[in-house]
């Protein structure tokens, strides 16, 4: 269970990225974050595992607290949650494998990670979450020569090597064309149904909001402005988030509506 | 009404910064010039005895060749460990000289600083310190090679990683990898291309320098050099230059071949 | 849609040929540390002696300046490493002067085929000699012990090196601007003018700041065989053991070409930034 309690958010420039959020996301939610860029929904994704500090207020993933949390008590915490990114963060220069090894950095002494030499145990993990999104075959191809959305479903074997118990997504479609960004999206979907893995994913595009979100968010100015079941956030909410009116930047170029969370 | 006449805006001043630039460049010269007491003239007179003696280099010993050999393959293998050890220390000391990979700034500016130093001495200055600490011969020049190149590489190496990409680095963060690992797994494979580009270019230097370094007591074909220098036997020294030239000439060539594949 | 048939894991491509190449690199490494006949039990004794020494230079540092002898050491010292620098500097003028032409005549897109190959080979010939060499052989007995000697070595030494950054940098240019220029009618040298020379110009005058921070350590080194500046000077104090000599002569090497350094490494990057750093500067004073 992860639980803002009056969580702010002050950037050394002045800014406030979050103006005291409560929220309470229970384990195994598939939530959605939606909003203007700057409304704070980046900002809220991050400071889950720590990459933006926490200013005030309290914040806890599970039995952590990751306000005031120490760099080693912050490691922990990023081993049991992973992220995915919107430029996919992968090293262009090495193997599929050794990107998903990443994950199992946090677990892994010191001395074999400079060695660049891996435990069985931890290829076979690698293999699997390679198996279970579907691109084992590319284990041992440079990452920089594959696409766009196969890229992405290698950062996402590399979140699932950390075994986590939360995933979180900034951004993680703004960069693929729309075929692959719902590919991506139904990956999430179902890793969140099979594994029972909390996942919260940052977006801008509203029909993928809609159409994959189990819950909502809305957030505009660091506040939450919504919170609730897709089927309540019709358009006049997200004008209502967003400030104005819809317009086709908010959604996919062709994208059939029929799509939800009935197909598969 | 008519339309309003467009005033012409006044031509600005010209560039202050490229005259100055190269009126500073002229007056400096022309002290320089005079404090070294530039002086081209031997050069259309009195130059019988001048260019007698460089005819003298003209005319090598072809017998000589022979004794050239273990020398010369000493300053190869003086320059192969001083570069090997070199790159090791230095990548270590790139590491701590750059604000990605430390984030102690105690460390990186103190780490700055005495590479800095380090870089300021000639390795003839090298030479002689470590001649005086561990006497005259191969250790010396070793020694001093390696203190040389750690300061070159180190600094090169550090600008290379400052210019990393840091997508990979915050993924490798956000999956609970320390520092170390931070820096084997996301750093490591990002500059190592340059990396081995600096490398091939500081053996291509110590090979060089090697020669002034033999005068100072540091071994290779140096001492060679020195030694025929004072006994007059200008015949043996011009063989000894072929050979160094034609040598030198090819570890260029080759090091450039080596350093284009890099690149690509 | 269904779960895909189970996929058969690829096999790892042959680490053989890496591994090979890892170990042939280390095979040469030990070879040439074995072949050496080095003293390797002096290398135990190097710590001790670098804090000895060290000391003794840091005293003598210490020492009161203003008294003889040592206001003699700061004062020769910092005359003669004004010196190196002054060679070092007519040196890079030389060769700046001398490898600007021979840059265009080495570049593929300013000279046809059959003047870049001989020039590209005569600049890797002149490359290939060490400023050591050149001293000895040519300058030394033409023009003397002294520093023109070495400011000379430095001049011609560099114009490999320079003649080849030069060539790659305008072998890098965009195409475009120089077509416009030809396109206007203008001819061969005026194209050089006015299509070339603005792209290359900042980034050849950094390469030329660049060798003068080189040149200024090849300068002490040359001193050391008698080319002047401060090389002879620090060789005669390491001769005699004279650790106070030696730690003066050191420090004022290491701070007044830590000093040079920073300032070239200013206006380098100054001149590299040009335009945008000249935009900056407008909006300062405009407002």
């Amino acid at each position: 269970m992860i639980r803002f309690t009056d969580v702010v958010v002050r950037y050394p420039n002045g800014t406030v990225g979050l103006d005291g959020i409560d929220l309470t996301i229970r384990d195994g939610e598939f939530v959605v974050v939606v909003g203007l860029s700057g409304a704070g929904k980046s900002t809220l994704v991050r400071t889950i595992n720590g990459l933006v500090p926490v200013t005030s207020g309290e914040l806890a993933v599970g039995e952590s607290r990751v306000d005031g949390a120490g760099k080693r008590a912050l490691r922990d915490l990023r081993a049991r949650v992973g992220m995915i990114f919107q430029s996919f963060n992968l090293v262009t220069r090495t193997t599929v494998l050794k990107n998903v090894l990443v994950g199992r950095l946090h677990s892994t002494p010191t001395l074999l990670t400079l060695l660049g030499v891996a435990r069985k145990a931890d290829v076979e993990i690698a293999f699997q979450a390679l198996e279970r999104v579907g691109i084992v075959e590319k284990a041992y191809t440079r990452a920089s020569q594959l696409s766009g959305g196969q890229q992405q479903r290698v950062a996402i074997a590399r979140v699932l090597a950390q075994q986590p118990e939360v995933i979180l997504a900034d951004e993680p479609v703004a960069s693929l064309d729309p075929p692959t960004a719902n590919l991506v999206m139904r990956d999430l979907q179902r890793i969140n149904r099979e594994l029972g893995i909390t996942t919260i994913v940052n977006l801008h595009f509203l029909d993928l909001a809609r159409a994959y979100g189990q819950r909502i968010i809305g957030m505009r100015g660091g506040r939450i402005v919504f919170d609730g079941p897709p089927e309540e956030a019709d358009d006049a909410v997200f004008a209502q988030i967003y400030g104005r009116s819809l317009t086709a930047d908010d959604i996919l170029p062709d994208t059939p509506v029929e799509l939800g969370p009935t197909a598969t | 009404m008519t339309a309003p006449v467009a005033v012409r805006p006044p031509k600005p001043r010209p560039a202050l910064g490229m005259w100055s630039l190269l009126a500073a460049s002229v007056v400096i010269t022309i002290v320089a010039g005079s404090a070294i007491d530039f002086d081209l003239l031997p050069l259309f007179s009195d130059t019988t005895r001048g260019w007698f003696i460089v005819s003298q280099f003209f005319a090598p010993d072809w017998s000589y060749l022979g004794r050239t050999v273990a020398p010369l393959l000493d300053t190869l293998a003086i320059a192969v460990v001083a570069t090997a050890f070199g790159c090791v220390l230095a990548l270590g000391a790139a590491m701590l000289a750059s604000r990605i990979t430390t984030r102690n700034g105690a460390i990186y500016r103190t780490s700055k600083a005495v590479l800095s130093v380090l870089r300021s001495l000639p390795d003839v200055v090298w030479g002689m310190l470590f001649v005086a600490f561990v006497g005259v011969g191969a250790l010396a020049g070793m020694l001093a090679l390696v203190a040389f190149n750690v300061g070159i590489i180190a600094k090169l190496t550090a600008e290379t990683i400052d210019a990393v990409d840091p997508g990979p680095l915050e993924a490798a963060d956000a999956a609970g990898a320390n520092s170390v690992q931070r820096a084997r797994v996301a750093v490591v494979p990002q500059i190592l291309p340059n990396f081995a580009s600096y490398s091939l270019y500081v053996f291509e230097l110590n090979v060089r320098a090697s020669v002034v370094l033999g005068f100072v007591g540091a071994g290779g074909i140096g001492t060679q050099i020195a030694v025929e220098l004072a006994r007059f036997n200008y015949d043996n020294l011009s063989a000894i230059i072929v050979v160094l030239f034609v040598v030198v000439f090819a570890i260029d060539q080759i090091s450039g071949v080596l350093r284009r594949r890099l690149a690509s | 849609m269904t779960a895909p048939s189970p996929v058969v894991r690829p096999r790892r491509p042959g680490k053989l040929r890496y591994v090979a190449l890892q170990l042939a690199v280390l095979a040469v490494i030990a070879v040439c540390l074995t072949s050496l006949d080095a003293n390797w039990s002096r290398l135990l004794d190097a710590p001790a002696a670098a804090w000895t020494y060290g000391t003794l230079m840091v005293r003598g540092v210490l020492q009161n300046p203003f008294a003889e002898p040592h206001l003699d050491y700061w004062l020769t010292s910092f005359e003669l490493m004004g010196q190196s620098i002054a060679m070092a500097w007519v040196g890079t003028v030389i060769a700046a002067i001398l490898s600007f032409p021979l840059g265009f005549l080495a570049a593929s897109n300013t000279a046809p085929r059959w003047i870049v190959l001989p020039v590209r080979q005569l600049l890797n010939a002149i490359r290939a000699i060490p400023d050591v060499i050149l001293v000895i052989v040519v300058m030394v007995p033409v023009f003397g012990l002294g520093p023109m000697s070495g400011a000379l070595a430095l001049g011609v030494g560099s114009v490999g090196t320079l003649g080849k950054l030069a060539s790659e940098a305008i072998e890098g240019i965009q195409p475009g601007p120089v077509e416009a220029v030809r396109a206007s009618g203008a001819r061969p040298v005026q194209v050089i003018r006015w299509g070339v020379i603005p792209q290359v110009l900042p980034e050849i005058v950094a390469f030329w700041l660049y060798r003068f921070e080189v040149n200024i350590r090849a300068g002490a080194i040359l001193g050391v065989v008698g080319a002047g500046g401060i090389g002879a000077y620090i060789g005669r104090a390491f001769d005699s053991r004279d650790w106070d000599r030696i730690g003066i002569a050191l420090l004022v090497i290491v701070v007044v070409t830590m000093l040079v350094d920073a300032i070239s490494g200013l206006v380098r990057h100054r001149i590299i930034a040009g335009p945008v750093a000249r935009a900056a500067q407008l909006e300062r004073v405009v407002g």
